[in-house]
């Protein structure tokens, strides 16, 4: 196939690869060459998917290293930050991936591996801590599972984004969008510069949010997971009841009749035949 | 090093005719079946293999199996000491676990002859030979394997009874067939372990090598594509022919009724076809691991030729770099698909009733009590009454008890109206009906009566 086929956007459109290609790379999704028939789609429609995605402030981004994925650039799409868990599992996958001891086995992977490598580059403690930030003294038992468990949740979430594939319930297949989370030190040691460049084009963002924090939009789907993630890390922020009361519209409330009662204001009970005097 | 072989002295092997699988595994368990035996050991036997190839003998002396064993012992441990002890003990470990057989026969006469067994043979063959599957040695295979069942057609074809067509066709078919096909299943299984070396070799050359190795690894990738994609040709093109072929003997034989003839086609035929699936099925995991090699290659070894990029991103995982950063992606929660409703049903509008409300008037028979309960009180007065419970018991005595309390009042008054009432300054209280109690008056009709 070629870049030709499509010539109007109309045509891209028609094919049946939209729907499922548009909404996966709405979702964050990426793209490769391992998604056969959605690659091939991208690649005939790319120059007419481009300005497209424009119109909506996104830009539909091909790496030489063989994947697409869409970036938000404006507000008219949702966009989010990768979670503290994501991002270290993320570059622990992709330190894996580099590494020629896994081109036996054809890229898997399992989340022991993962844990492993992760416990080895970081440090046990290290990792505990990253991923328990609120617990100052923790049990170690109960921390270990945490890490765990986020472990393979934030596997799940990258598996959902394209970044690996899950096999199994235990294994991944690597795949080669995780060289996004090795752009910042791809062209030098000192990766300031580079961060910066990223950051200008809304690639990456500094100071990582919480899983799941909306950059801009409406609500992540997988709200309820950020929860569960939040509560387990202890990483998330609390909301606050000043929050919770700016957040209020009194005025949305219907007038019920009750009157308004100073604090201390001693309430007359009524008498047994309910009659007030 | 240890490996199994068999310690099953007593029975024989284990028939090849099909039979439940938990019978056979049952059968070699309940056989105590194992294997001891240590790298000398091995290398005992292989020496003996070697012997027997080069030699050209048929047997060994015990002196010669002792004098491999002092050359096995020489090679592998120089500073072992009682060597014919140990020799005696080996032999003795191989007989045991049935490697080695006596096939001289003269007991206690003179000294034996003794032979590796195939059990023996197999073991070391697996460690000596690379018989791994090549173009050309399928090519070589079938083409035999499709000479010797186009004999077996023309064999069948020219049996006339059972009997004939059991010992020309099936006999071949269940030795001489059966031998070729096994033997391209072995060394399919050789190609098998050809390829997982390939892929530890290719792994091992990366991480010694990294970028010089890339030349040799697609050499590795190619050689062994170059393979399978010949042996895949060959079998597409093949196995169907002598599965077509396997059915003509089976309906040949079956026509001139020679027995087992169906089974022994039918097991053959589901080897070929094992054989045709083994060829597709490596194909397609080789196509994956070549892809995924060639990509590992071009995007990451050639792109990162002195690994810097690891090391890099092993001190950004590490925390040793600087601020920490995160990837931006899209978020577009799913559509909202709403659930179907079902419009409610609109109100109809207040409005009066169609119907009048008030009844129209019908004629009827006038109600009046009052007349009645005078005629009736007239008539009692009439009939000599003259006390006022006397009165109303017997006017309200007929009536429901439910209208007689207060018809019994209405009594009084009417009483009082037609006749003369009156009542001693103490009055007493008389009762009038069942729950009626009145305050007694007598009366005297007067003029007014009528």
């Amino acid at each position: 196939m070629t870049a030709t086929k499509f010539v109007t956007l109309g045509d891209a459109v028609l094919d049946e690869q939209f729907p499922p290609v548009d909404l996966a790379l709405r979702r964050g999704r990426h793209v490769d060459r391992d998604d056969a028939e959605w690659f091939g789609f991208l690649r005939d429609a790319e120059d007419v998917l481009e300005p497209f995605y424009r119109r909506y402030g996104a830009e539909l981004v091909y790496r030489a290293d063989g994947y697409y994925y869409l970036l938000p650039s404006g507000d008219k799409l949702t966009k989010r930050q990768l979670g503290v868990a994501e991002m270290l599992v993320g570059q622990a996958l992709t330190l894996l991936y580099l590494d020629p001891a896994n081109v036996e086995q054809g890229g898997r992977v399992t989340r022991e591996q993962v844990l492993a490598h992760l416990a080895t580059v970081m440090g046990t403690d290290a990792l505990i801590r990253t991923l328990n930030p609120k617990r100052r003294k923790y049990d170690e038992r109960v921390a270990q599972e945490t890490v765990r468990a986020r472990v393979a949740d934030a596997l799940r979430r990258l598996a959902a984004l394209g970044f690996v594939e899950a096999l199994a319930a235990e294994e991944f297949k690597l795949r080669p969008a995780l060289m996004r989370f090795a752009e910042p030190v791809r062209a030098s040691a000192d990766s300031s510069e580079a961060l910066s460049r990223l950051v200008a084009s809304g690639e990456v963002a500094f100071a990582p949010a919480e899983p799941g924090t909306e950059v801009g939009g409406g609500p992540d789907g997988d709200d309820a997971f950020e929860g569960h993630a939040a509560n387990e890390g202890g990483d998330d922020p609390e909301p606050t009841n000043a929050d919770a009361t700016a957040a209020l519209d009194v005025s949305e409330f219907e007038d019920f009749g009750f009157e308004d009662v100073e604090p201390g204001t001693e309430v007359e009970e009524p008498d047994e035949a309910g009659v007030l005097e | 090093m240890t490996v199994g072989a068999a310690r099953d002295m007593d029975r024989g092997p284990v028939n090849d005719r099909p039979e439940d699988p938990s019978r056979l595994i049952e059968n070699l368990a309940g056989r105590a079946i194992s294997l001891e035996l240590g790298s000398l050991d091995l290398c005992f036997v292989a020496a003996l293999r070697l012997r027997s190839r080069t030699g050209e003998t048929t047997s060994f002396s015990e002196q010669q199996l002792v004098d491999a064993f002092r050359d096995v012992c020489a090679l592998t441990q120089p500073e072992a000491t009682g060597v014919a002890r140990r020799a005696t003990a080996a032999i003795q470990r191989l007989r045991d676990q049935r490697l080695l057989s006596r096939v001289d026969g003269a007991g206690v006469v003179r000294s034996g002859a003794y032979t590796l067994t195939r059990l023996a043979t197999s073991i070391v063959d697996f460690y000596l030979e690379e018989e791994a599957l090549t173009g050309e040695s399928l090519t070589l295979l079938l083409r035999t394997l499709h000479t010797s069942l186009i004999e077996l057609r023309e064999q069948a074809r020219a049996s006339t009874t059972a009997r004939e067509c059991s010992d020309r066709v099936v006999g071949p078919l269940r030795v001489t067939i059966r031998d070729l096909v096994d033997g391209i299943e072995r060394r399919q299984r050789g190609l098998d372990l050809q390829q997982e070396r390939f892929q530890q070799e290719i792994g091992n050359l990366l991480a010694a090598d990294w970028f010089d190795a890339v030349a040799r690894c697609q050499d590795l990738l190619e050689e062994t594509t170059t393979t399978l994609r010949e042996l895949n040709a060959v079998l597409l093109r093949d196995a169907h022919t002598l599965v077509t072929l396997l059915e003509d003997i089976r309906e040949l034989a079956e026509e001139r009724g020679a027995p087992d003839a169906n089974e022994a086609c039918r097991r053959l035929s589901e080897q070929l076809e094992r054989i045709a699936a083994w060829g597709l099925a490596r194909q397609h995991t080789w196509s994956e691991y070549y892809q995924y090699v060639h990509r590992f290659l071009r995007d990451v070894v050639r792109l990162d030729p002195t690994r810097a990029l690891t090391e890099r991103l092993r001190a950004e995982l590490g925390g040793k770099a600087g601020r920490s950063y995160s990837l931006v992606v899209a978020a577009q929660p799913p559509l909202v698909v709403p659930r179907e409703l079902t419009p409610p049903r609109d109100r109809p509008p207040l409005e009066r009733p169609r119907t009048e409300r008030e009844k129209p008037l019908q004629e009827a028979v006038a109600d009046d009590r009052d007349q009645a309960l005078t005629a009736t009180v007239q008539a009692v007065l009439a009939g000599g009454a003259r006390t006022l419970s006397s009165v109303t018991e017997a006017v309200v005595s007929p009536l429901p008890e439910a209208e007689r309390f207060s018809t019994a009042g209405r009594v009084a008054e009417v009483a009082a109206r037609l006749a003369k009432a009156e009542s001693a300054r103490e009055r007493a209280w008389t009762r009038a009906d069942e729950g009626i109690w009145i305050e007694e008056w007598s009366l005297t009709p007067s003029a007014k009566e009528g």
